[in-house]
């Protein structure tokens, strides 16, 4: 892949090893179905169909592929989720709702290589036996959406799309649905109800889980961009070499987006597990910025738990426990989750010793309150419970207790919601105090009024009135 | 047997038998005094609104010369009847979003007559598109500016300058914030209507903070620095 030339200042790090964003910032590049066709486009499409659909699904489970999303789910295990007896059509449907705060991977894709996307939707519909597909856009998108409409039109006048597809007798249509700017529509169960036109209010699981009920309460699959992508990739080389990417159990590429305080902030597509703190964010990334240090880093998006750049983790079990500081962990999905966070979508966020972080919690619980839909109780009264509270903390009103109250609300979300919004709310602010509580604490004080707003405004509204 | 179910005949009551219900008006010893309150004091008396009122209600705004009154066009209805075919027959109502997003896009916010033009269009009730025009962000109910800004407010790109740079285009623009509410008016207009602001929740573009959304462009790293450049090369 040595003949490829990327633009100036884009090229790839020596340490990253690109399959899906191969053609990201490439020169000479352009998102037209000719470029892509004379990079040997499609050819995975048409061997696909030349298979059995479920000598793809085994290849792909083969692979070890995990989704990209956010839980980590195995691709293929979840294809094989549909019902045998299933008489109702299957619906394929791709998840662009990138919206995870410091996730900005599905970005490019879909701006710079639709095509790559679609013909990994292909594949998957083929897989699934789907013959509605849809591609759920973020509303934030709408370059995205036009380029995606053009290049699925392109597609159809190829015949990769539409009627008897190259003459395989194998139907696919695949349709742009744009949101809203809802967050929630990014978990899939809110994701289906927005497409059939409601409030995205997830579903309750069970009974409702997708690959079973999904949309119009037929059989749906619901993968996100990266990981229908890395389907042509596996096609390619096969899911047994795919395999031997990566790590164990984290096979495959995957890529990380790096954001915030870092010399060089940008996306990396990396081997699962082959690349630790220290590579990232020294030697791709260029390390802090002048003449100051690490302080935390928030290792999957900003619902994963923050983690402190002094920690040293226990990785392991009984007597295969290691000890390992942050920067030596790898970037999986098993360590992150050993070291009591998570991958997530890979969305790195790194803070510095400038940053204060009551005011990082200020604003992510800020995000959070924004975002609840508001269908179940702890979620929705708790999140604006802890924007009040972590407001309180920011602009140095707060008691010392009031750390624990905060404290108390999360731990009142964390699992007792419908889906996993609750949590992708408390645990950073569960991860926040745990890790930070010293600090948080000192900007608190004893001296401050114990009284709620609501308090004073009731006292000062008694008081005006003339008795 | 006649299957016809008759309807029961309503009673009739004789009210004077009611001990309960006084039929003649309350003297005046048994009305209490009411407390002297202090009006100004109270705001809560406000002129009552149903909820659908309220919801649905799309304030003018000075924005509103910029986008022509919302009609039924021909181009209009090929648009809408062109989304409602991605969907299967017997679940029109799919395309609430998409035809929410054309009405948008032309009119510049959903107003209450494109409301019931939509729930007739797709053969739903009117409450069902406004609980969509009403939950996501991405609908408007008034006429932003000409120029609508929307400033990623999310941790990497507050952490690279959003709020200083919504400080500054409010300054520049003349546009007053202090009014502004995440949940039920979240965009804010200059009085001459050509510009307004919001906040956006996370652009997904945090590897090049700060980003704004201008109208449907896209800017990446934005500092307050060039929020001036960013206006002016709209005003060209």
């Amino acid at each position: 892949m040595s003949d490829i030339t990327y633009l100036p200042g884009k090229e790839p790090h020596e340490k990253e090893h690109r399959l899906i964003f191969r053609n990201i910032d490439r020169k000479g590049w352009n998102p037209k179905i000719k470029t892509y066709l004379t990079e040997g486009g499609y050819k995975m499409a048409m061997k696909a169909l030349k298979m059995k659909p479920q000598e793809v699904i085994d290849e792909v489970k083969a692979s070890g592929l995990r989704g990209r999303g956010g839980a980590g789910f195995p691709t293929g295990i979840k294809w094989g989720f549909i019902p045998p007896n299933n008489t109702k059509p299957i619906y394929l449907i791709c998840n662009c709702d990138e919206s995870e705060p410091g996730t900005f991977k599905d970005r490019y894709i879909v701006h710079q290589d639709p095509h790559q996307l679609i013909e990994g939707m292909v594949i998957s519909a083929y897989a699934v036996g789907a013959h509605v597909a849809y591609i759920y856009i973020r509303e934030e998108f709408p370059e995205a959406a036009i380029l995606l409409e053009q290049a699925i039109a392109e597609a159809k006048k190829n015949s990769f799309l539409g009627k008897d597809i190259q003459g395989s007798g194998f139907d696919l249509e695949i349709y742009v649905h744009r949101g809203a700017a809802a967050y929630i529509c990014g978990e899939e169960t809110g994701l289906i109800e927005s497409l059939e036109g409601k409030r995205p209010y997830p579903r309750i699981k069970p009974p409702y889980f997708p690959a079973a009920i999904g949309l119009y309460m037929a059989p749906t699959i619901v993968n996100n961009v990266e990981s229908l992508c890395h389907v042509v990739h596996i096609l390619r080389m096969g899911g047994d070499e795919y395999i031997k990417l990566g790590t164990p159990r984290n096979s495959g590429t995957r890529i990380v987006c790096v954001s915030g305080d870092v010399k060089n902030p940008g996306y990396f597509e990396i081997e699962v597990g082959k690349v630790t703190f220290q590579e990232l964010l020294y030697d791709m990334c260029g390390g802090p910025k002048d003449g100051r240090t690490l302080k935390a880093v928030i290792p999957g998006g900003s619902s994963s738990k923050i983690l402190r750049c002094n920690e040293t983790f226990k990785i392991g079990r009984g007597d295969d426990a290691e000890e390992m500081t942050f920067w030596q962990l790898p970037l999986d999905f098993d360590t992150l989750a050993a070291a009591g966070s998570m991958a997530g979508s890979g969305g790195v966020i790194v803070m510095d010793d400038t940053r204060r972080m009551s005011w990082i919690l200020n604003n992510i619980t800020h995000f959070y309150a924004h975002e609840s839909c508001g269908q179940c109780t702890p979620c929705r009264e708790g999140s604006t419970w802890m924007k009040k509270v972590s407001d309180r903390i920011e602009d140095g009103k707060a008691t010392p207790n009031d750390v624990q109250v905060l404290e108390d609300i999360a731990y009142q979300i964390d699992g007792k919601t419908v889906c996993a919004f609750g949590e992708a709310s408390a645990w950073p602010v569960e991860a926040m105090i745990d890790k930070f509580r010293g600090e948080l604490v000192g900007e608190t004080s004893d001296d401050n009024d114990t009284r709620s707003a609501e308090r004073i405004a009731q006292e000062q509204f008694l008081s005006s009135v003339p008795q | 047997m006649s299957s016809k179910i008759e309807a029961p005949r309503p009673r009739s009551v004789d009210r004077s038998k009611l001990s309960y219900v006084s039929t003649s008006a309350p003297k005046d010893s048994e009305v209490p005094k009411p407390r002297l309150i202090d009006r100004s004091a109270v705001e809560y008396i406000r002129p009552v609104l149903t909820v659908l009122e309220k919801n649905v209600h799309s304030p003018v705004t000075p924005g509103v010369v910029h986008f022509p009154q919302f009609k039924i066009t021909p181009a209009l209805e090929k648009a809408a009847n062109k989304r409602i075919a991605q969907y299967p027959d017997d679940q029109r109502r799919s395309a609430v979003l998409p035809l929410l997003h054309e009405v948008q896009h032309r009119h510049g916010f959903i107003s209450p007559e494109s409301i019931e033009w939509v729930a007739n269009k797709l053969g739903i009730a009117a409450i069902k598109v406004v609980e969509v025009v009403t939950f996501y962000p991405g609908f408007r109910q008034k006429a932003p500016g000409k120029l609508h800004f929307r400033v990623c407010r999310t941790l990497s790109c507050a952490m690279g300058g959003s709020y200083e740079l919504m400080a500054k285009l409010c300054e520049i623009t003349g546009i007053d914030r202090s009014s502004a509410d995440t949940h039920k008016d979240p965009i804010s207009i200059s009085p001459c209507g050509s510009y307004s602001v919001e906040y956006a929740e996370c652009l997904a573009s945090c590897g090049t903070a700060p980003v704004c959304l201008v109208n449907d462009d896209f800017h990446e790293g934005v500092t307050p620095e060039k929020a001036e450049s960013l206006i002016t090369q709209y005003e060209s």
